[in-house]
């Protein structure tokens, strides 16, 4: 059984259009014009357990509507939609039994709670026998390291308190699948890089299914296998995220700081008949752009050195999945 | 039964988050004390001018008032609906609501219940039993038995009406203002329906049934059988009403567009 299988999977909305200024407001008083928004548009989507995949996309691009239909707070307009072997909204309270959920900007705890009473609360929510649930929360307690946060109300929780918090909240009831919306934001780097180890430790110890949305593609660089990319409410890539790399990454760049200057022509001389490109970035600095597959970069290194270019510092970069998603966007997708 | 656990769970976080906030927790209380003192002065000095009001004399009066606060303390202890707007809909906490396997409505009301106002059933008595020292009442066995059928058919009337005015906000999420006026309304069944006008006699029977709450059950209790039928008919309506309410809640459910992002 897969974890979740969406076909043509579609939610419009309907937007109330209200017309200019105050005569405007009058005639919408009597009649209103509506306009349908289709924020996710005939989607096909298929994950099998355990799997970790990532769900990005711009603002408004229809993620978040995507995460809603998939917890089953919102119903589809259309389509076939079997997330755990459920109909998640027509089957919600059955259903809801098997996943987590962590909204990153909104809390999944009571806000005038502490923690603990929180928990011992969703305890009685999900019906968890004592036996099961005392262990279990114990071990989150000692690897989320939140045991001297028990007794706070959330309210009086730091950001990075509150998401380990939040983390523990939603695996509680230990769900085979676990959704995360923008589960980093805001937080500092450590604390991310916690929250991520123990992401993958989960997944790897109880196989649990995790789809996560993110702007940090950073979290998605270290976590997932599978991106999935959405724009304007379709999907336009559904891949590994190394492909996505060679394919979007326009290869690695070489900065090279050298012991006197060159002449730019002097330097290209060195790689004639590769498909690298020059660029001269200050008096000592130069860039050397190695594109995609044809030519690998100890080749180049090999040819720059055998030359006699004296180097004094060299780097290798590779373009970071921040800029490969922006352009992307900027460019638009043609492959598949 | 699960659901009864449930509520006892939440009732005792809440009392512990409530009591943290010492002063609103009192005040809440003394506000309550405060507006029944006053309709009950309210109802005193109009039986300063007069003997009797629609044929009812000053003690039956009280007596209804006094029955009414039962149902009214219940109903407002349970269905405290009025910030959903704001809580649920604007600061989108009904997303979190149903990610959580129970009806989303009684979630809701677990979250949002104020159990202070449950000392409106203790003045309710009291008004009542003050009421009863001067009359000359003669109860069956199974009045008590009725009594509470009565009081649970007038909470499951008020219900019923405030979760379906509540859904509203799950078709549109811009705000109404029509749940202050029903509320208004809503008290007029804690007096003698008989000294309204027709008109308003029947919406308060049969639209918005307030009636049922206070007045109806109340003047089966003081011996009146001029509408024991329609005393007889509270758990009906009730029954019809909270259906209803339900029926709009879940429709409005199905209909939720989510909060921002």
């Amino acid at each position: 059984m897969l974890a979740i299988e969406a076909k043509k999977l579609t939610k419009e909305f309907q937007v109330y259009q209200s017309r200019k200024g105050l005569s405007g407001a009058f005639r919408d008083l009597l009649n209103r014009e509506y306009r349908t928004i289709r924020a996710v548009n005939e989607i096909d989507l298929s994950i099998k357990p355990g799997e970790m995949v990532g769900y990005i996309g711009e603002n408004g691009a229809g993620k978040s509507t995507t995460i809603k239909m998939l917890t089953g707070i919102l119903q589809p307009t259309s389509g076939m939609l079997k997330v755990n072997g459920y109909d998640p909204h027509r089957e919600r309270e059955k259903f809801v039994r098997t996943i987590g959920v962590v909204f990153g900007q909104r809390s999944q705890l009571w806000w005038d709670l502490a923690v603990q009473e929180s928990f011992q609360l969703l305890q009685k929510v999900y019906r968890i026998p004592h036996e099961k649930y005392e262990p279990h929360l114990k071990r989150m307690i000692d690897v989320l390291n939140i045991q001297e946060l028990l007794d706070q109300p959330v309210r009086k929780l730091s950001l990075g308190q509150r998401m380990r918090c939040e983390l523990a909240t939603s695996l509680i009831h230990q769900p085979s699948l676990l959704f995360l919306d923008e589960p980093t934001i805001g937080l500092d780097v450590l604390v991310k890089e916690d929250i991520r180890q123990f992401l993958r430790d989960i997944n790897q110890e109880l196989n649990t299914t995790v789809l996560l949305t993110t702007h940090d593609l950073g979290d998605i660089e270290a976590l997932c296998s599978r991106v999935v990319m959405l724009d304007k409410g379709n999907i336009i890539y559904d891949g590994d995220m190394n492909r996505l790399k060679r394919e979007w990454g326009d290869g690695k760049r070489i900065v090279l700081e050298t012991e006197r200057e060159y002449e730019l022509s002097e330097l290209l001389a060195t790689t004639e008949g590769l498909p690298v490109e020059w660029e001269k970035k200050a008096s000592h600095t130069y860039e050397i752009r190695v594109p995609g597959d044809q030519v690998q970069v100890p080749e180049v290194l090999g040819r720059v050195i055998e030359r006699g270019i004296a180097i004094q510092e060299m780097q290798l970069e590779e373009a970071t999945a921040e800029e490969i998603v922006r352009k992307i966007y900027q460019e638009g997708m043609t492959i598949d | 039964m699960v659901q009864f656990q449930l509520l006892w769970e939440y009732f005792k976080q809440y009392m512990k988050a409530r009591l943290e906030y010492r002063w609103d927790f009192i005040s809440q209380f003394f506000t309550d004390l405060m507006s029944q003192a006053i309709n009950l002065v309210f109802i005193l000095v109009v039986f300063g001018h007069t003997q009797h009001l629609g044929g009812w004399s000053r003690y039956e009066v009280i007596f209804i008032y006094g029955y009414f606060l039962i149902p009214w303390a219940v109903f407002t202890s349970f269905f405290n609906l009025w910030g959903f707007n704001d809580k649920y809909i604007i600061r989108g906490e009904l997303d979190r609501v149903l990610t959580r396997p129970v009806h989303s409505l009684v979630q809701v009301i677990m979250e949002s219940m104020a159990p202070e106002s449950l000392m409106g059933v203790l003045t309710g008595s009291i008004v009542m039993g003050w009421a009863v020292w001067h009359l000359p009442l003669d109860w069956a066995w199974y009045d008590p038995l009725l009594f509470i059928m009565f009081v649970l058919g007038g909470v499951a009337v008020y219900a019923g009406i405030y979760v379906a005015l509540t859904s509203i906000s799950l078709y549109s999420d811009s705000k109404s203002d029509i749940q202050p006026i029903v509320y208004n309304i809503g008290t007029y069944g804690r007096y003698p329906v008989n000294i309204y006008s027709k008109i308003i006699q029947f919406v308060l029977t049969w639209i918005l049934p307030f009636a049922f709450v206070g007045f109806y059950p109340a003047s089966y209790l003081l011996g009146n059988g001029d509408w024991k039928v329609y005393a007889m008919l509270t758990p009906v309506i009730g029954a019809v009403f909270f259906s209803l309410g339900l029926y709009s809640w879940n429709r409005g459910i199905e209909n939720y567009k989510g909060a921002g992002s």
